[in-house]
């Protein structure tokens, strides 16, 4: 591991590789330990079920007193994740606390695909669909899911 | 003044401006003559910290609370003492809650990892600590110095200061400055620190204003929040004191901003449309013209007409050159929707354009006094009077700035001013006024020494004008 490495990393790394978070891999990066490849299976009973998503995970320079940044590399119908990946979440803005960890962060992101939640959205038009038409919008998801999350 | 009466700082503030009118011969109301009259005072900074200080110090003694948690509560209540002291005498746990300075329910016992020797590990560096290199808030959230050093670091960085809360995940505990000043390490971060809540204090108190003026770091005082103009003693600025914005009476905030904003997006489209385009008279298309003649064919039915006065082109002939004149169309209501958005723009055409020319003319008033200063001179040199006898002509070339600036400002509101009885009289005075404008103006282009009283006389009837229409058009 890099020198210089905050012990708080170090030590939050360590655990998420001795006891993973059920459904969530994260995995650092050979050359640089703040960079990490994550993947989260997509919860029982949503409409991400069965699919395996990845995302990338950042730790700045202030981290922890400030939020790691996020972001899905596989593509996701949902109203709080846009094209770009980038999702709309407290606790990655201002409800981010030291206290805080990838842990807990990544923890979140799973919650956040089971209860989508349509009324503080970041893609407009997906949250719309999910308030206007609940049933094609989870069909829509389903379908992004079989198409851009299985299989690879 | 009683003793009693000494306890808020509202009274010394009284005092501070009795002083200056006691010294006042005649106890006129100023308020009553002259309908622009505010009264405000220009601070420095050392100043506000005083006036700030003394409010903390005094609600400090009153409910007994450290200072940097007195100036907490006065900033989360909007400086209001009374306030906060009927608060804490009715449910100071409820005060003190809702402020964030309490947790709102008590202090767990520390959650952090105990170790075996009774050290504790703090949450976020997940170093051992002991109470020696450790602090808490009042929520009891535990975490090592150097933890609460770079979260102020990084907090200060991103603008935070009042607003820096406790770093226990979901906590809204607020970090007071006797908490936060001695963990900061670096003296260009307490610096840093201290300007940031300073602004946030000016700006949480209703009687302080930042004056707008560029890099002008007075900070203005009135009694009451209201849209009267303020002059900057420091860098002359002037500017409404409700909106921060130029001064704008008769018109009030939010019917200026509205206009300003209607002028930033319309007048580059409305322009162009105005100047390159009209109706077809027949068919009520959109016409731009693209070449010379005014002999024009509308493309969509065909009709012949006169691009001047839009008559017929048949009949035109011999009366050609009567087709400069305005015409008032009276069918309006019967026009299409497409005539009615021109009529519309029309109207805020008009308004517009006399806008921006009094704007305009204000511009040239540098001009103008220059010029009045050189026939100043030329006269004194010529022995036609002194020096001293030529000031009121610069005094009247002041009074024609401020009565211009009215009169632009006139413009917005009659642009917004319902048709009616109301705005009858309003346009009524705004015509007075501008006769009496232009009549000042062409005066004092042609002063000479014979005419001082002739113009002194016309000075007074131009400034009553303007304060009748501000007086009976007064807004906030």
């Amino acid at each position: 591991m890099a020198a210089g490495l905050p012990r708080r990393i170090i030590k939050e790394t360590q655990r998420l590789m001795a006891e993973p978070v059920p459904g969530i891999s994260a995995v650092p990066d050979e050359t640089n330990a703040r960079y990490f490849h994550v993947v989260v299976a997509g919860p029982e009973g949503s409409p991400f079920e069965g699919g395996v998503f990845k995302l990338e995970l950042f730790l700045p320079e202030e981290y922890p007193m400030s939020a790691p940044k996020v972001r899905f590399m596989t593509k996701i119908y949902h109203p709080n994740i846009d094209k770009l990946g980038r999702i709309c979440l407290d606790i990655l803005k201002d409800k981010w606390s030291p206290a805080l960890q990838i842990r807990t962060v990544l923890l979140s992101i799973q919650a956040l695909l089971s209860a989508p939640n349509p009324d503080d959205p970041l893609a407009n038009d997906v949250a719309e669909l999910w308030k206007v038409n609940e049933s094609e919008a989870i069909r829509i998801a389903r379908e992004w899911t079989r198409t851009y999350a299985m299989g690879n | 003044m009683s003793d009693e009466e000494m306890e808020y700082s509202d009274d010394d503030f009284d005092a501070y401006y009795e002083e200056e009118f006691d010294r006042d011969v005649d106890h006129v109301d100023p308020q009553k003559n002259d309908p622009e009259y505010f009264h405000v005072a220009c601070l420095t900074d050392t100043e506000v910290e005083r006036l700030l200080n003394e409010s903390v110090e005094q609600l400090s003694n009153s409910i007994q609370v450290t200072p940097s948690l007195a100036k907490l509560l006065l900033h989360m209540h909007g400086w209001n003492q009374m306030e906060i002291v009927a608060g804490y005498r009715q449910d100071c746990n409820r005060l003190l809650t809702t402020a964030h300075i309490k947790p709102p329910t008590p202090p767990q016992p520390s959650t952090s990892a105990q170790q075996g020797d009774g050290e504790t590990t703090c949450p976020v560096c997940l170093a051992p600590m002991s109470p020696d290199n450790s602090s808490h808030l009042s929520c009891g959230h535990m975490f090592c110095k150097d933890c609460w050093s770079k979260h102020f670091e990084v907090q200060i960085v991103h603008g935070a200061s009042t607003g820096i809360e406790c770093m226990g995940s979901n906590c809204q505990v607020l970090a007071p400055e006797d908490f936060v000043l001695p963990l900061l390490k670096l003296p260009r971060l307490r610096e840093k620190y201290q300007q940031y809540a300073f602004s946030d204090y000016v700006r949480s108190h209703p009687q302080l204003r930042f004056c707008p003026g560029p890099n002008c770091n007075i900070v203005v005082q009135a009694k009451e929040c209201r849209a009267k103009r303020v002059n900057c003693t420091a860098c002359k600025s002037q500017f409404c004191y409700r909106c921060g914005n130029d001064y704008h009476a008769p018109t009030d905030c939010e019917t200026m901003k509205r206009w300003l904003t209607k002028c930033a997006d319309d007048s580059e489209t409305a322009n162009y449309i105005s100047a390159h385009t009209k109706d077809c008279p027949k068919c009520h298309i959109c016409i731009e013209k693209n070449g010379g003649c005014n002999h024009m064919q509308c493309c969509n039915c065909k009709h012949d007409f006169c691009w001047m006065c839009l008559g017929c082109w048949k009949t035109h002939g011999s009366e050609y050159y009567e087709c400069s004149r305005y015409k008032e169309n009276p069918n309006i209501a019967h026009e299409s929707a497409h005539a009615q958005a021109r009529e519309a723009l029309k109207k805020y055409l008009h308004y517009y354009e006399r806008w921006e020319n009094h704007s305009k003319s204000l511009k040239l008033e540098e001009e103008t006094l220059a010029k009045i200063r050189e026939r100043i001179q030329e006269k004194v040199m010529a022995g036609t009077g002194t020096w001293i006898d030529w000031q009121y002509l610069l005094d009247a070339a002041a009074l024609l700035a401020r009565c211009r600036y009215t009169l632009q400002n006139t413009y917005p509101f009659a642009y917004y001013l319902e048709s009616g009885p109301r705005k009858d009289l309003f346009e009524y005075q705004q015509a007075q006024l501008e006769a009496e404008i232009e009549n000042l103006s062409w005066k004092i282009e042609r002063a000479e020494m014979t005419d001082r009283g002739d113009l002194e006389n016309q000075m007074d009837i131009v400034e009553k004008r303007r304060t009748t229409l501000l007086t009976d058009f007064q807004q906030g």
